[in-house]
């Protein structure tokens, strides 16, 4: 039997590679949803992972981070954050 | 962080053009602090000693809470509190208030209440379930070293027993030290 391929559709699906929580502990929204502010998940809302390894949406950590009572630390250990370099 | 601000106008923008087109229906913005909020009550368990009470069901930003301690030297009271929570929660604790006046170390005569988590102690990855089982120690474990009422909180260091009795009588409406107290008991 021969077989002709008239189209195909390719189908993907896509996971943050990062499975420690599986929810920002600020929004409390997955991790592959967007915090609240934004509107498309993946590279538009991007999560930051610190020193500490605990991880959260880039967003959602700026904005503790602006806060005055933040002191600069850590939402879950209270170290102080530090972006993760690899 | 420039992607955000683009995007942020890039939202406005659509916003206005929707206003403009005389779309009429004005879309009520759910805030992030609703969302978090939203998911924090669907995840409470609490003890059958706290219970919230939603005046307004629309709002649940604002709501009661009240406590029944079932041991402890507060036991047999009912205390209320309210609960106001902001748009900037959860990176801002909820404003917790006593509505009673009452006798204790870490809450003063005009209901204020001293529990670190909802000041310095405050951190977004804390829950609704946090604060209330929190508020609820206070009333088993008064902290004399924090205090907000001094009196209370000096003669709870100095004499336990005296304090517990004060306590008691303030619970029922006496006074302390010339100081009279609502009646709490249920």
């Amino acid at each position: 039997m021969k077989v002709t391929i008239d189209k195909w559709i390719g189908v993907s699906t896509w996971h943050w590679n990062h499975a420690q929580d599986e929810v920002c502990g600020i929004c409390r929204v997955a991790f592959d949803g967007t915090c609240p502010t934004c509107k498309y998940p993946g590279d538009d809302c991007p999560l930051i992972i610190g020193e500490c390894k605990h991880a959260f949406h880039m967003h959602c950590l700026l904005k503790w981070l602006t806060t005055e009572s933040s002191k600069g630390l850590c939402p879950m250990c209270r170290r102080r954050f530090k972006t993760a370099t690899e | 962080m420039l992607k955000i601000w683009s995007m942020k106008q890039q939202q406005q923008q659509e916003q206005k053009e929707a206003a403009a087109n005389g779309d009429g229906v004005v879309k009520k913005k759910v805030t992030a602090a609703q969302i978090r909020v939203q998911k924090d009550l669907t995840e409470l368990s609490l003890p059958s000693t706290i219970k919230t009470q939603f005046p307004n069901p629309d709002d649940l930003l604002n709501f009661l809470v009240s406590i029944e301690p079932d041991e402890g030297m507060y036991q047999g009271g009912r205390f209320n509190f309210t609960f106001k929570i902001n748009n900037n929660f959860p990176h801002e604790p909820p404003k917790v208030k006593c509505t009673q006046k009452i006798y204790h170390p870490n809450i003063d005569l005009e209901g204020n209440v001293c529990l670190n988590i909802l000041r310095e102690d405050w951190k977004p990855v804390l829950n609704l379930n946090a604060v209330l089982v929190g508020l609820q120690y206070l009333f088993l474990e008064p902290n004399a070293s924090d205090p907000l009422n001094k009196d209370a909180a000096l003669d709870l260091q100095r004499n336990r027993d005296g304090f517990k009795r004060n306590v008691r009588s303030s619970m029922a409406g006496g006074a302390v030290a010339g100081e009279r107290f609502d009646n709490v008991l249920r």
